[in-house]
């Protein structure tokens, strides 16, 4: 698979009065062709910069990137990718369809073949209705949708979206991940920057976590989130058997006559659900968990390890 | 080109409803309108005290509405992120610098043009001053206004690639102020005294900072009422070449500036 985007040892510093600080870190990034990939982070970790750095709007202190196979700063790959960023403002006193006709222009759009465009865009993000009115006059989710319109407008091969749905009701959540889940179908690639992690591990196929500028960890969400827990919830378990049960990995809770065992999928879960059954204990419930993306976050921004990972 | 012209419409668009530049404008034009009163209680000659008046007025009116319209330019579209998603797409930066100039000087021709006119009907009702001829002392100088505001725009340009709106503003109101105090200055220092420290500052401010003063016809325009040195077409066409040349070169300063700068 060809990469859409590839970074090497990619660092931007900043220099104070008295030091310097590395805000992104030797990032070595892989986003392959066609894929939605997660850019995951605290707030400051770098991703905002190290998207800015990929588009040229800020530049490098040392190492290289590549975009669609061309080394950043060469314009031409403009033509083939977009951005949208985080809470974007667009010139109010413009309706949906000025902001997109101004926007054309900029790809050097004209006449029969730019209005279609525009048409079918305010369509694709269920605008058309809108079209006629001033920007001041959309919602927050109204005006994201009209910036992934004007960031669809070249049909980009690349698109980096920055917290597209940060701060958005929860119907203009879903639809902004459906439109992203569209533009996969499509055979685009997607770089999304997000803290919505719920929605980053239902539509990203790979995920990087960054903090302080380094890249922690990296790879396909399936593997990273591999090696979840089962929660097994019971009644009746006498006191003796709980005490066996509770070792390592396992975390006990007690909601009046019901048990709750929290266990990691690495430990023998069959032989506590053999037990309780001996012991005349009724399974209520056995549940296996994926281990969630939430949870790989935690763990990696609170790990001290400082390992630029590449797991797939 | 078509990118330019989008972003310089978007900008003039965005000028033109901008609430701070409309008061400006609307007090010029309050100003512009009392003035003929104000001129008839003057000992002088009422016919040229109330050109210089005006003229005047529609100066500083103009370099205020320069200055304020172009000190934010830049800024203000760092702050709203618009210049990201426009310099994600496949436009230059020397694009957006020139598309922001060049919507902000359409802007100010605009607004120029309006207070011209209402000074003009003003003068004309004041005067009883109906023919083409009559109205020349103020046409002529408000045409070289407009060349001398597209320049301090362009000052205001440049410094906005490496300074703050409000050391922007002070900085460009110096270059403003020595540029058209630069005649009598470089008389003093030059002319006078052919050496010593100040002769020398003189000269090299003499290239550096653009001479506003030379774009200024205002005082020839009013002398016995005819048009003096402004109706010199060769002394006109002088000035407009000499502020196109500082505007080339100042938007080549700011290209390159601009070009390093992280926004």
């Amino acid at each position: 698979m060809a990469l859409a985007i590839r970074t090497e040892a990619l660092t931007k510093a900043y220099k104070t009065r008295t030091r310097r600080v590395d805000v992104v870190h030797k990032l070595n990034l892989e986003v392959e062709e066609g894929e939605i990939f997660g850019f995951l982070g605290p707030n400051g970790a770098g991703k905002t910069t190290t998207i800015k750095m990929l588009l040229s709007i800020i530049y490098p202190t040392s190492g290289k990137a590549e975009v669609l196979g061309k080394e950043i700063g060469n314009i031409a790959i403009h033509r083939k990718l977009s951005y949208l960023p985080e809470k974007p403002y667009y010139y109010e006193h413009m309706t949906g369809k000025e902001i997109l006709n101004f926007y054309a222009r900029l790809f050097n759009l004209r006449g029969d073949d730019k209005d279609k465009k525009i048409d079918e865009l305010l369509e694709y993000v269920n605008l058309a209705n809108a079209a006629g009115k001033p920007i001041s006059q959309y919602s927050k989710g109204m005006q994201q949708r009209i910036g992934l319109a004007q960031s669809l407008l070249n049909d980009p091969q690349l698109l980096f979206l920055d917290e597209p749905t940060a701060g958005l009701d929860p119907i203009a959540h879903v639809e902004i991940r459906d439109l992203i889940l569209r533009m996969r179908e499509q055979g685009k690639t997607v770089f999304i920057s997000s803290h919505e992690l719920s929605d980053v591990e239902r539509i990203c196929d790979r995920v990087a976590i960054l903090n302080t500028g380094r890249v922690k960890v990296q790879g396909k969400l399936d593997d990273l989130l591999r090696g979840g827990r089962v929660e097994i919830t019971a009644e009746g378990v006498p006191q003796d058997l709980r005490e066996k049960i509770n070792h390592d990995g396992v975390i006990i809770s007690q909601h009046g006559d019901r048990l709750i065992i929290d266990a990691a999928d690495t430990i023998p879960t069959a032989d506590f659900i053999d037990a309780i059954r001996a012991a005349k204990g009724t399974i209520v419930s056995i549940i296996p968990r994926r281990k969630r993306l939430e949870d790989l976050f935690v763990e990696t921004i609170q790990s001290k390890d400082d390992v630029d990972g590449s797991n797939g | 080109m078509n990118a330019i012209f989008a972003i310089a419409g978007t900008t003039l668009g965005e000028a033109i409803r901008r609430k701070v530049l409309l008061i400006i404008m609307m007090v010029g034009l309050t100003m512009l309108i009392l003035t003929p009163a104000i001129s008839s209680l003057s000992i002088r000659g009422q016919h040229d005290v109330l050109i210089q008046m005006v003229l005047g007025i529609l100066k500083i009116t103009s370099a205020i509405l320069a200055v304020t319209l172009t000190v934010y330019l830049l800024p203000n579209e760092v702050e709203r992120r618009t210049i990201y998603t426009i310099l994600s797409k496949p436009v230059l930066r020397s694009q957006f610098l020139i598309g922001k100039y060049l919507g902000s000087v359409g802007a100010l021709a605009i607004m120029l043009v309006m207070m011209t006119v209402v000074l003009l009907v003003a003068f004309a009702i004041q005067q009883s001053a109906w023919s083409v001829s009559q109205l020349m002392p103020i046409i002529q100088p408000a045409f070289l206004l407009l060349f001398q505001m597209a320049l301090l725009a362009a000052v205001a340009m440049f410094f906005s690639t490496f300074s703050t709106p409000v050391i922007n503003f002070f900085l460009t109101g110096l270059v403003f102020i020595f540029g058209t105090l630069m005649n009598p200055i470089f008389e003093t220092y030059v002319t006078r005294e052919s050496s010593g420290f100040m002769s020398i500052v003189a000269r090299v401010a003499h290239y550096v900072i653009p001479n506003f003063g030379s774009l200024d016809i205002s005082s020839g325009a009013t002398q016995g009422g005819q048009v003096m040195r402004g109706g010199d077409l060769v002394y006109m066409t002088q000035g407009m070449i000499m502020a196109l040349v500082y505007i080339g070169i100042l938007l080549i300063l700011s290209v390159l500036v601009f070009d390093n700068k992280e926004v």
